[in-house]
């Protein structure tokens, strides 16, 4: 819909600016020859395709999700708009817990996927030598097998009595953890751990490889200067690399995040049924109990809460370009 | 084909890349626009090349009037700063481009014929990446002569290559614009590439041509403080004009005795058989500090300001146009007066009696003295000027000159040029 | 992918301790190379210097094995021959689900499925996407931002959100759900990435090629078919692969918009871990993981031969 906008007027293009011996920046098709006004409504051709999908079929259906979200009624009677705003406080009271956990368990897997995918990006981008497609490579790969199987696979790995049940219960790693309340006595499947375990791998990729493009375009040349400049190793990473990979860092934990905090597939097959995720319940209730206007307004208060997330984050993080 | 530009400007939003600018290139010279980035010179060889639409003024080649011409329609070839070789397509490829566009059927023997000329031929199925920065020059070069264009224009063509290669290239540019007989248009930042290229040059500064002429002609007698720092070093004072002299001087008659040929041509102006006839000053028992209170016909004597240095320079070159325009040589007017460094003789005190009693005259102390292969350049500290620059040949070197010494510096009058005292005396100068 | 190889810094070593310590204990993989060897040799301090130069390296390759792993034990287990109708533990070695893949009903019908939605897909995402990636990165014009606005909200939204939004839009219009929903809600979530991919490429083109090919006589369309189109080729097709990895591998989105009858390669794994996993589903996983894996290796060994020759 905000992209059909500018169609309905007479847009203005105002000619490229460029500096005076500079090659033309933005010189397309376009600057050079803008002479003919059909010229101007070129970039409006190309967007209608894309803008409208996106209007009709991205845009619109939230807007119907939020006159949804307000409805009452039940299938059988239909459902009418009566500015039902109770809907959203009996979903928070209902499922205020899986929204809590929800964000719990995507935070805890985004700061995982961090810790573990940095190192690997870092060596991908510094380490790797001739070894650096092959590595990367090997990162993507596992996209290929549907990540569902991949999920499931998990499940065989963390099975009761598998082995890594067995070693972790005879260093009694377990004992401490189901103290904690984070697995079950002897058991990982069906536990937040699980959960968490599950959702870490699922978006590791989506960590390293914003991590790695930031990394890779560090000029190496840097590290030395650093070093030459009497900085340890450790200093160097803190002052120097760190740093610079900053961009990637937020793009990667905004990448895992918000998909982590909506998923309801780890938590289904890993978790157990009594410590469901938010996705669980938008998915039981529009599909199961088709209570539509519940549904509506627990998915608008996932997208409200995240986008208010993401933005306060992104003002921290004082990354904006990402747009 | 001559090149005619009237009045041709061109603005991004509020920004003034070029002022209304007229410029006529004649048929088959080889034109340089010269200027620091920023200053239009590219915005205007892409109004040439039909890449930016002028926003007022007309380009005629010829009689034609292209002025609203696309690129692909005029007879004009880039050769474009990096090259702009396509990754895609292999050397024979690139080279090929114009020609397939324009429907030539069998392109192979004038590609081949092509990549000889640049002596390339052994690589036309390599791609772009493979070569190195000369030889992708040569392949730019090549794509754009292949369509036999009338003008080729050359957008700072040798700015990525190295030093020795830049000459190399330079030499090779000349060479083939002599041959092919075509009218190339020239841009660079670099003075001493437009001068050893170019047959005739436009200095442009903040979107306009601020002089236009032959290489010798802009550096001899450069009409501002940016040509003069532009093009090489220029050694500037601050001066007052005493006594503007046109006709033979009271002493004139004195002089006649010491009169001493002069060689011919070194300047560029026609100033040299005025200067020919010039008397020697006889008798130069008391020359004093600096001053020569000889007064020759011809020429008009200054003084430095803050200093008690009396110069001369040729009455024909203090007629300076001032920023409010021309403006004539009365007394007192203030004036700045150049002298390049090569120009200016340097001597031990003991040999003063050797300078000639015409020439200007200085003393001071070198303050530094550096050693450049072919010359030394000296820093030399004077009452007229706390930094003057001298250079002097690397060939009989007194080697009583160095840091500290004292010595007597002289330069003909004919070699001093004056500019309006109403400008920045170090405009040009921090320009890369 | 770049090509070139990066000039190694001993030095810098990055973070001196190993991070993956402090991920959840199924990282304790195999694949860390042997802290001893070489080092062993020497003095007492030598090992511990080894280790703190190659700490990042190890913990590098322990974060690779934990994200392989899975793909292993799909890999073993499609050689299973389980007991029940779960194949979560192994029983022993057969052959059978590879000799026999399409054996299970609907399994090989739903991949059917999910290839001709991917390839549609991706086909509508990539020209829409190309086009507006086109828009965005070659002109100005008003309401430049709400565009890229748009194209970015998509990417920044939980899937599960706009599988509720977008399903409660086809039922309030009362359209079927199907083949068409799912294709129109595949070709939305896709579209966005295209955008990004093509886009970051045309931005990064030299706009003097294009110059220098309407200066050789190309007109405006000889110069997008010989000039924009070739440099922009590798931008498209990472935006084709990545649509075409999203839709085939799609879960949420269509589950919320499908229907009855149409059941994708994912929706069917989904239906099958509740009732039980035939190992044919492992077999279609691993064939997939090894094929794709075989392609880029492939590409790579002819791309270094081509280059050495």
């Amino acid at each position: 819909m905000t992209a059909l906008a500018p169609l309905a007027g007479t847009p203005e293009t105002p000619p490229a600016p460029e500096s005076g011996a500079g090659p033309g920046d933005g010189a397309g098709p376009g600057p050079g020859s803008s002479g003919r006004p059909g010229r101007r409504l070129t970039p409006y051709w190309l967007l209608l395709p894309a803008g409208l999908w996106l209007a009709v079929f991205f845009v619109a259906p939230l807007f119907y999700q939020a006159s949804t979200s307000v409805q009452s009624g039940s299938l059988e009677e239909g459902f009418r708009v009566t500015w039902q705003f109770s809907n959203y406080s009996d979903a928070l009271a209902a499922y205020g817990e899986h929204f809590l956990r929800s964000f719990g368990y995507a935070a805890t897997a985004t700061v995982l996927c961090l810790v573990i995918g940095y190192p690997l990006a870092y060596m991908i981008a510094f380490r790797a030598g001739r070894w650096r497609n092959l590595v990367l490579v090997m990162v993507i790969a596992p996209f290929f097998t549907s990540f569902l199987i991949r999920t499931l696979a998990w499940k065989t790995i963390l099975s009761d009595g598998g082995p890594v049940v067995g070693a972790l219960s005879s260093l009694h790693v377990l004992d401490v953890t189901s103290w904690l309340g984070l697995t079950g006595d002897e058991r990982l499947l069906a536990t937040p751990l699980a959960v968490v375990c599950g959702l870490t791998y699922n978006f590791l990729p989506f960590m390293i490889l914003p991590l790695y493009s930031s990394l890779e375009r560090i000029d190496t040349s840097l590290h030395e200067a650093a070093r030459d400049l009497y900085a340890t190793p450790a200093t160097t990473f803190r002052k120097v690399t760190f740093p610079l990979s900053l961009p990637g860092v937020v793009a990667g934990t905004l990448l895992t995040f918000i998909p982590a905090s909506g998923d309801y597939i780890n938590a289904q097959l890993l978790g157990s049924p009594n410590e469901q995720m938010v996705g669980n319940a938008i998915q039981k209730q529009f599909l199961n109990v088709l209570d539509y206007p519940t549904a509506a307004a627990m998915s608008f208060l996932l997208m409200a809460l995240i986008l208010i997330m993401v933005s306060v984050y992104m003002r921290k993080a004082g990354t904006e370009e990402l747009v | 084909m001559t090149i005619t530009l009237s009045g041709i400007s061109k603005t991004f939003g509020d920004i003034t890349a070029v002022h209304p600018l007229d410029l006529t290139v004649p048929e088959g010279s080889f034109f340089a626009l010269l200027g620091a980035s920023g200053c239009g010179k590219t915005t205007t060889l892409r109004m040439l090349a039909g890449l930016e639409e002028p926003t007022g003024g007309t380009i005629l080649l010829g009689d034609d009037d292209i002025t609203h011409l696309p690129p692909h329609k005029r007879p004009v070839n880039t050769v474009f700063q990096n090259y702009a070789l396509f990754p895609h397509l292999d050397i024979a490829e690139n080279v090929a481009f114009g020609l397939r566009r324009r429907g030539v059927k069998s392109v192979r023997e004038q590609v081949a014929e092509m990549l000889d000329l640049v002596q390339l031929g052994d690589l036309a199925r390599r791609k772009p990446r493979q070569l190195s920065g000369g030889q992708q020059q040569r392949v730019a070069l090549a794509r754009a002569l292949i369509n036999r264009p009338r003008v080729l224009l050359l957008d700072e063509p040798l700015g990525a290559l190295d030093l020795k290669l830049r000459r190399q290239m330079q030499l090779e540019l000349k060479r083939i614009q002599t041959e092919v007989g075509i009218t190339f248009v020239h841009v660079t930042h670099d003075q001493e590439e437009a001068m050893t290229m170019a047959d005739s040059v436009a200095v442009m500064h903040r979107g306009r041509v601020i002089q236009l002429g032959p290489p010798a002609e802009l550096y001899e007698n450069p009409r501002s403080t940016f040509v003069a720092n532009f093009l090489g070093t220029s050694n500037l004072f601050e001066a007052e004009i005493l006594s503007p002299q046109s006709t033979l001087g009271p002493r004139a008659e004195a002089a006649e005795k010491g009169l001493k040929p002069v060689e011919a041509g070194m300047s560029a102006e026609g100033e040299t058989p005025e200067r020919a006839e010039t008397p020697a000053v006889a008798g130069t028992a008391e020359v004093s500090e600096g001053t020569s209170a000889a007064e020759v016909p011809g020429e008009t004597r200054v003084k430095v300001a803050g200093a008690d240095v009396t110069l001369r320079l040729p009455t024909s070159r203090c007629a300076v146009e001032s920023v409010e325009g021309a403006e004539g040589v009365e007394e007192g007017r203030k004036i700045l007066v150049g002298v390049r460094p090569e120009k200016i003789a340097l001597l031990h005190p003991g040999e003063a009696e050797a300078v000639p009693a015409t020439d200007n005259q200085l003393t001071g102390r070198i303050k530094d003295a550096g050693y450049l292969g072919v010359s030394w350049q000296y820093l030399v500290e004077t009452p007229a000027c706390s930094d003057l620059t001298v250079y002097e040949q690397n060939v009989e070197r007194d080697t009583r000159l160095t840091a500290g010494a004292d010595v007597v510096l002289h330069w003909r009058p004919a070699h001093t040029f004056a500019l309006d005292a109403a400008q920045d005396a170090a405009a040009g100068e921090e320009v890369l | 992918m770049p090509t070139s190889t990066a000039p190694r810094t001993p030095g810098a070593a990055g973070p001196s301790s190993a991070p993956a310590a402090g991920g959840p204990p199924s990282t304790s993989g195999p694949a860390a190379p042997p802290t001893s060897g070489p080092a062993a040799s020497r003095s007492l301090g030598a090992p511990l210097r080894w280790l703190r130069r190659n700490a990042v390296v190890l913990a590098g390759c322990a974060a690779l094995a934990y994200l392989l792993l899975p793909n292993l034990v799909v890999l073993l287990f499609s050689f299973n021959k389980p007991a029940g109708r779960f194949n979560y533990a192994w029983q022993a070695f057969s052959t059978d689900a590879w000799t026999d893949p399409c054996g299970v009903a609907n399994l090989c019908g739903s991949l059917g499925l999910s290839l001709r939605i991917a390839v549609l897909a991706t086909l509508i995402a990539t020209v829409f996407g190309t086009f507006a990636a086109f828009a965005l990165a070659r002109y100005r014009f008003r309401g430049k931002s709400t565009a890229n606005a748009l194209i970015f909200l998509p990417m920044a939204m939980p899937e599960v959100v706009m599988a509720a939004s977008l399903g409660t839009l086809f039922l309030n219009m009362r359209i079927e759900f199907g083949f068409l929903t799912i294709l129109i809600a595949h070709v939305m979530f896709c579209l966005s990435f295209v955008v990004v991919a093509v886009k970051a490429r045309v931005m990064s083109m030299d706009p003097r090629l294009e110059e220098a090919a309407r200066d050789l006589y190309a007109g405006p369309l000889q110069t997008f078919w010989r000039v924009t189109l070739p440099l922009a080729a590798p931008g498209i097709a990472a935006g084709a692969m990545l649509s075409f990895a999203l839709s085939f591998d799609d879960f949420i989105i269509t589950q919320f918009n499908a229907g009855p009858s149409t059941v994708t390669f994912p929706m069917f794994v989904w239906g099958a871990a509740q009732r039980g996993v035939p190992v044919q589903v492992n077999v279609i996983g691993s064939a997939m993981f090894v094929l794709a894996v075989a392609i880029v290796l492939g590409g790579q060994i002819v791309a270094n031969r081509r280059k050495k020759s």
